[in-house]
């Protein structure tokens, strides 16, 4: 081909190249090396920053979860009960209150959370005495106890 | 004020008899095995002696419990109803018990909230800005010296939590990107969700608790 003006020689790629480069550069400023300069190389770090973070926002559920239940067990620990126990006796007993808040109540609120651990107490003592009953064994039963006896 | 807890053990919780009221009785195994192995033993020994219970003793003969303490009798408990109820109705009625905290039911999330609190709501709310809300779900209220726990919730007539919208914006952008190597498969999705800031100005109690609770467990705190 022959050009034969100026303007027909340079080809005008876009206007605006300057300005989706920058767009890319400005997640990658805080990066180290020189993926906080080179577009290809920020191209690649941006793309990986994007993605933990969407499978982050996840996983700091489960974290945080796990993270409060370590917690309350540590609090009912000091109390002498047990997590599981804890948990299942307040339930037991129709308190709805969420992990959260049960181990904010730990930290900030001592005297409310023994207040807890002392109603599951009650009411694991109430469920063992309605399973022990009266120590006898039920009526039509022929088991070892009531051969000895 | 700072008093010191009540200390008869006792609950106080709503009139719901199925299993909060004292079992009648509750022997320990050994006990009722006791007459048992006295007359299994030799008749030499004349002399009750606190023997063992006449099954060999296995990983499952006995219970993995210690044994069940008595329960308390019914006069007992009743008294002890009666002394916590009037603790505690002495300090609410007395308004005097400095500052409350409240664990409130709002918006699909549990908050531990308490006067003068920023929260922030990350969804829309249908009220407009300087709209004063009652937060109605009350899970759990306390102050210095008693908690009132709701199982599930507390009464409306017993706490009023009152909040105050103050600002309705929308989030930073948060980017949602998908991708996967060798397959020219790439999604970016920028999300914007709307927040609200309520401002908590203040929790109130009602004048005196209402005497149809029932005591379920004590140490100065009120379980309803």
């Amino acid at each position: 081909m022959v050009f034969l003006t100026l303007s027909c020689l340079i080809r005008s790629r876009g206007p605006d190249r300057y300005w989706k480069v920058q767009e890319v550069l400005k997640h990658a400023r805080h990066f180290r090396g020189r993926k906080n300069r080179c577009y290809s190389l920020a191209v690649r770090a941006v793309r990986r920053a994007f993605l933990y973070a969407t499978k982050a926002r996840k996983l700091k559920k489960r974290n945080m979860r796990t993270l409060w239940i370590s917690r309350i067990a540590a609090a009912s620990r000091e109390h002498g009960m047990k997590y599981p126990a804890l948990i299942h006796n307040l339930i037991k007993c129709s308190v709805q209150l969420n992990r959260h808040v049960i181990s904010d109540l730990a930290i900030t609120e001592p005297r409310s959370f023994l207040s807890l651990a002392k109603l599951a107490r009650a009411r694991q003592q109430e469920g063992f005495r309605a399973a022990l009953g009266d120590g006898k064994e039920t009526p039509g039963v022929l088991s070892r106890v009531v051969f000895l006896q | 004020m700072r008093s010191s807890h009540v200390s008869p053990k006792m609950a106080l919780s709503r009139v719901c008899p199925r299993l909060w009221r004292a079992c009648s009785l509750s022997f320990p195994l050994q006990s009722s095995l006791l007459p048992a192995a006295v007359r299994l033993q030799s008749s030499a020994s004349s002399t009750p002696t606190p023997a063992e219970p006449p099954v060999p003793r296995t990983s499952l003969s006995l219970p993995p419990w210690a044994g069940a303490p008595s329960p308390v009798p019914l006069e007992e408990e009743q008294r002890q109803h009666a002394a916590v109820m009037t603790a505690v109705n002495s300090i609410i009625s007395g308004q005097d018990f400095g500052r409350l905290f409240a664990v409130v039911y709002f918006a699909g999330r549990q908050w531990k909230v308490t006067d003068e609190d920023l929260i922030l709501v990350e969804n829309h709310i249908e009220a407009e800005c300087g709209d004063r809300i009652r937060l109605e779900k009350v899970l759990l209220v306390g102050a210095q010296d008693f908690t009132l726990v709701g199982r599930p919730l507390l009464a409306k007539e017993l706490v009023r939590v009152d909040a105050t919208v103050i600002e309705k914006t929308e989030s930073v952008p948060k980017v949602n990107m998908k991708f996967w190597k060798r397959h020219r498969f790439q999604k970016k999705k920028i999300i914007i969700q709307p927040q609200t800031v309520l401002r908590i100005n203040n929790i109130r109690l009602a004048q005196r608790l209402h005497e149809s609770y029932q005591i379920l467990f004590v140490d100065g705190f009120v379980s309803k």
